[in-house]
Parts: structure tokens; sequence; C-alpha cells
């Protein structure tokens, strides 16, 4: 986790492409969209089976601690399967779902994108920052940020999202719930 | 200015007449009690500088020196393990200019420094020294050992750690009182005892610290019609309530609301393992706490203690509400397992809570969204002057063989909640806690 331990040097040979680079930008720009129109079922076409969404909770420490801000063992806001994500995201398919309606209107912020070579061939470590902006009923804003680390993968359908973690900065989630992803 | 200064000042807080506000006889509630900031301000005083308040579990100090930060009411303290192997809680305020003396909300540490003139204290709040120590030589009022953090009482309740400013409140054993055996249920179940899985999820909510007290204490009510979305895509069916064999319980306004169906919060975590572990184990909960109450562990049911702390048995989640002012509190929610737990099964509680009790859970983000405008409806001064009603189940008291406290029939009760703000209106009521009236089996 790069987020809290000194960055490695990767002495991997492979350098993204312009076109790679661009890309991988669009897929994120697509996503992002998807998620502000609330389109989970072709959000959720971006993922590769394997796929899992890892948001853990904040804690301050003390620089000098032995434990970082963000440790695997802890409480997370999403520690979650593609299947388990699906599942979350069918509650809001309800008529039912009542603080859903009216909507909460969304915007998703990708921004900062780097694009390295990761372990596998033909994956790459993306990192990007991600800001959402909600808005509900009259007056309710919510604003949430974090750093992405996505595992983007080539296969035959194109770019595919294999894996994702995002580093949030609020300790204390601001807001009373996180109805979107990041 | 001239209406200004000829309006007739608010009755101040302490002489208003609380069990008039809090009509528990007839079920009727005054808004003012969410919104008033004096109200609130007596609140921070008579109810959380005086009760016992939840302040973290035993496991979250495994050795010598690891220390939490948290909040009694708004006053910060740091509970810390000391060399002896005692649990200390005391204010996170200097003695010297009132600084914050820590900043981390957990960790290991040998003392706690104040960042500005360096003042360093022990694991038990004690002054150890100063910066530029020998200034003080001559200075008759320095007395290290009158200058420590201002210390509460700590108590323990098997692994439950609490701590009170009162000196005169009694013993967490009577607080809790007959209120243990129900606790038990998730306490001790197993002989291993429990644990907090590490870390914590925190959220803001802009609404009464009460709206989500009571939602626990007894509000059984609310989850087949607020949470009818969630139920539809995990159960794939409506939320029902046994109406023969579901009840509600208090203690001094300590509540739960409860069915006898064994898995009925369980399966709602969405994690066939932790409902077949209380199936395999529900023989083994009866010898500890007996037949009736083995059925209570993952059961359907909701509950609170007196005031901010609660827990749902299931999905083993437990939270504290902590008021930030009368229309905003922090909400902090941890997972409790069995230390014996196989670790799958708590890494199934962990990622289940995240996934259904959490602000990103599937359950929990409704809540939110009804407790915030519960509050902000009641900016409005006509508003605010329509009560309340609380009126469900008046005649529901029972007797029952086994179930101590006040025991009401049938889940879907206000009766929980009546108890409970009848405890709020005697502690805000009373000057001291002698006044308190014993309601540990006194509610209609």
């Amino acid at each position: 986790m790069s987020v809290n331990a000194v960055e490695q040097a990767v002495a991997a040979p492979r350098r993204a492409s312009l076109q790679l680079v661009h890309d991988v930008q669009q897929l994120l720009y697509r996503e992002a969209r998807l998620l502000d129109e609330q389109r989970y079922d072709d959000w959720f076409e971006l993922m590769e089976d394997d796929f899992r969404l890892w948001i853990p909770v904040p804690q301050s420490r003390y620089r000098r601690d032995g434990q970082g801000i963000y440790e695997p063992r802890r409480m997370a806001h999403f520690d979650d399967s593609l299947s388990e994500l699906k599942l979350r995201a069918s509650r809001w398919k309800e008529t039912t779902a009542w603080s859903e309606d009216p909507p909460t209107r969304h915007v998703h912020y990708v921004t900062n994108i780097e694009v390295e070579p990761a372990e596998a061939a033909a994956e790459w470590l993306v990192h990007s920052v991600v800001i959402s902006l909600r808005n509900r009923n009259e007056d309710e804003e919510n604003w949430l940020g974090g750093r992405r680390e996505d595992v983007i993968r080539e296969t035959a359908a194109g770019l595919k999202l294999a894996g994702r973690k995002v580093f949030v900065t609020q300790s204390v989630l601001m807001a009373k719930n996180f109805n979107t992803f990041l | 200015m001239a209406d200004i200064l000829q309006a007739k000042p608010a009755p101040p807080a302490a002489t208003l007449d609380y069990h008039r506000l809090v009509d528990v006889e007839n079920g009727w509630i005054d808004r003012r009690i969410f919104w008033d900031e004096g109200i609130y301000q007596l609140e921070l005083e008579r109810i959380f500088a005086r009760c016992w308040v939840f302040v973290g579990h035993e496991s979250q100090f495994a050795a010598p020196g690891d220390f939490v930060t948290t909040y009694i009411g708004q006053d910060a303290v740091i509970a810390a393990k000391d060399r002896q192997g005692a649990i200390n809680v005391f204010l996170n305020s200097c003695s010297h200019r009132g600084n914050r003396v820590c900043f981390a909300e957990a960790g290991n540490t040998r003392r706690f420094t104040c960042n500005f003139h360096g003042w360093a204290f022990g694991l038990d709040g004690g002054l150890l020294g100063v910066h530029e120590e020998e200034q003080y030589s001559a200075c008759a009022t320095f007395d290290k050992s009158k200058l420590g953090l201002h210390r509460a009482r700590v108590g323990i309740y098997k692994g439950l750690v609490f701590a009170t400013f009162d000196a005169e409140a009694p013993s967490l054993d009577e607080y809790l009182g007959d209120y243990r055996y129900y606790l038990d249920v998730l306490l001790d179940n197993d002989a291993s005892g429990t644990e907090f899985i590490e870390g914590n999820v925190k959220s803001r909510l802009g609404c009464n610290w009460k709206f989500a007290a009571e939602n626990f204490v007894g509000d059984a009510y609310h989850a087949g019609w607020t949470h009818a979305s969630a139920a539809a895509a995990i159960f794939k069916k409506d939320v029902k309530v046994n109406i023969e064999r579901s009840y509600q319980a208090n203690v001094n306004g300590h509540g739960t609301e409860f069915g006898l169906d064994l898995i009925g919060n369980a399966m709602g975590l969405a994690e066939p393992e932790v409902v077949e572990y209380l199936k395999e184990n529900e023989a083994r909960f009866a010898e500890r706490l007996g037949k009736l109450r083995s059925r209570m562990v993952g059961a359907m049911s909701s509950s609170n203690v007196f005031p901010n702390l609660a827990y749902l048995t299931g999905f083993n989640t437990w939270r504290t509400w902590t008021p930030k002012g009368p229309h905003e509190i922090e909400l902090h929610t941890w997972v409790l397992v069995n230390k014996d737990m196989p670790e799958r099964l708590k890494e199934a509680y962990r990622r289940g809570v995240s996934r259904t009790f959490s602000p990103t859970g599937m359950f929990e983000s409704d809540d939110g969204e009804n407790w915030e405008h519960c509050t902000r409806s009641n900016a409005g001064v006509v508003t605010r002057r329509q009560k309340l009603h609380y009126g469900l189940g008046m005649d529901s008291r029972m007797e029952h063989e086994e179930f101590p406290g006040a025991v009401h029939r049938v889940q879907l009760n206000d009766a929980n909640q009546r108890a409970f703000y009848r405890r709020w209106a005697d502690l805000m009521s009373a000057a001291s806690w002698a006044d308190v009236s014993d309601r540990s089996g006194a509610t209609r």
C-alpha cells in the first residue's frame, strides 16, 4: 500500500503508450459518468469477475505508531467482491428505497491519472484522484475525496477494472451516509 | 432592538417541567426536546456528565500504554491502560492552558505530552513533568500531584468499559441492574469472551442524539417500512414481526425489543456462515444462557443502553451516538465477536456489517435520512408546537416468568421509547443522583 509505505522503485521495463493512457482516461471518465447517472448494471460491465473494491476507514495515528493510517484487517467502508457490490446496488432498484427518491444528484470527478506497469504482463497500476459531490433534497451537500489505486487489465473485450483501492481522506465521514461508489 | 429588550426570556432549562415535555402516561412528546439549545446544554450536565457512558472494549487495551480517545458528551477523554493493567479515563485537555493533549484516535504510548508547553501526563492522567520545570521552583501553587488531568470513574462489565464523571453515580453493576440479563445475550454466550474487530466506522449525522437512541431502544416498527428496500434485496421478502412471540423489555431507560427467532437479524448480514454458526451453537448458547435466551443470540432485535450505546444481535454491531450539539451526532460503529470464533467467521461479521449497518450499508443509509429530517423540521416554530405521538402499545405490559424489567407484549410498540424518555425526564429533573427515581420495572 503506497499510501502507508515509502514507495518502492518498480524495475519493470514496460511503459504506458500515449494511446493506452488515453484509453485508461476514457475508461475512468466513462465510469464516472455511469456512476453519476446511477447506471450500476452498466458500471459492473466494466469489471472483471475477480474485481474487489476496498475503501478502508482511515485512522488518525501518530507517525511513530507501528500501524498505518489504512490497515486491511480494520473496519472498512467497502471490502466487497463484485457479487457483493451488485447486492448493494440491487437495493437502489427497489421502489421502496425511500431515501433514493427523489434521487441524489451525483458528480464523480476523476483527475491526476498516472499509468504504471503492474506485476502481471497484461495489467496496469493506475493512480488517480476521485472526488464525489452529492446533493440531496433542498440544500444537502457532501464532498468526499480519495486517492484511487486501480488495477486495469487488457482483455479481449478491451480494458477492464480488475481491482480498486480508494484511500479517502475523511477519518470521520462528514455525512449521514455514502450512497454511491468511488 | 426594543423588541429584543422586552421579549420575555425563555425559562432556564433547569426549571422546565420535563415530565410534562415528555408525557409518557399519555404518550405525547414535546418537540422542543429535540431542538432547544438550553435543553441540550442541560443534557450535557445531567445526562452525559452523570451517567455511565461507554468508552471502549477491553480488547482495545491489550498491552500497557494502549489508548483510545473518545468523548463523554462533548468532553474529550483519553482511555489508557497503565503498567498495573488498570484502564484509566481522564480529560483530554491540558491542566495548564486547556489544549488537547492527544490527537491520535488510538495507539500505544508512555505519556501524553501537550504540544503547547510540553506538559507531560502519564497513563493515569497524572502530571509527570513540564518543559523548563526549574522555572516553577518558586511557584507555590505548582503542585504536580494536583495538576493531573481530571479523572472519571471507570467500570467494566464483561468486556465493555464505561466511565462516569459523577462521584455520586451508583456502581456500574447497579446502573445496568437487571438489564445485564439482556446484555449477556451477546457478551456471555461463549466461554471465550468477546472482542472488538479492529477499527470502527465514524460518521456525522445532522440529528438530535435521542432520535438515534430511541430508534434502537424500541423501534421495531420502522424496520418493515424504512428498510423495505434492503429487506427486498437481501431476503427477497418483507420483514414480518412475530406478534405471538416478540417482546419489549426495559430497565431504567435501557431497553431491548426482540424476537426469539435465533437468526432473524443474522440473515440480514447475507453471510450464510453466520447463520450456520448460530444454528450449530444454539445448544451451547443454551448451556450458558438458558433455552429462552439462546434464541435471542442472532434474533430480530435492537437495543440501547442508556444514554447512547446501542447494539444489534445477529449483526453484532455496537455503536455510540455522541452528541456534537442539539442537531448533530457522531456515530461510531464497531463489530463484536466471540474471541474463539474462526477467523473466517470474524471476517464475515466485519464485512457483513460494512454492507448493512455502516454509512455505506444497505440498512443504515435509510436511517440517517429519517433522523435528520425528524430533527430539522423543528426549525419551524409552529411545527415545534405540534406534539409527537408515542402512544403505541399503551396497555401491553405483561408479566413474564423469566424476562426481567418491565416487559411488554409485541415488538411493535412504543413502550421502550416511553421508558427511555421517562428515564431522560427523571435525570433532567433531578439535581443529584439521590433524586433520580428507580425505574427498574415500572413503565406502562
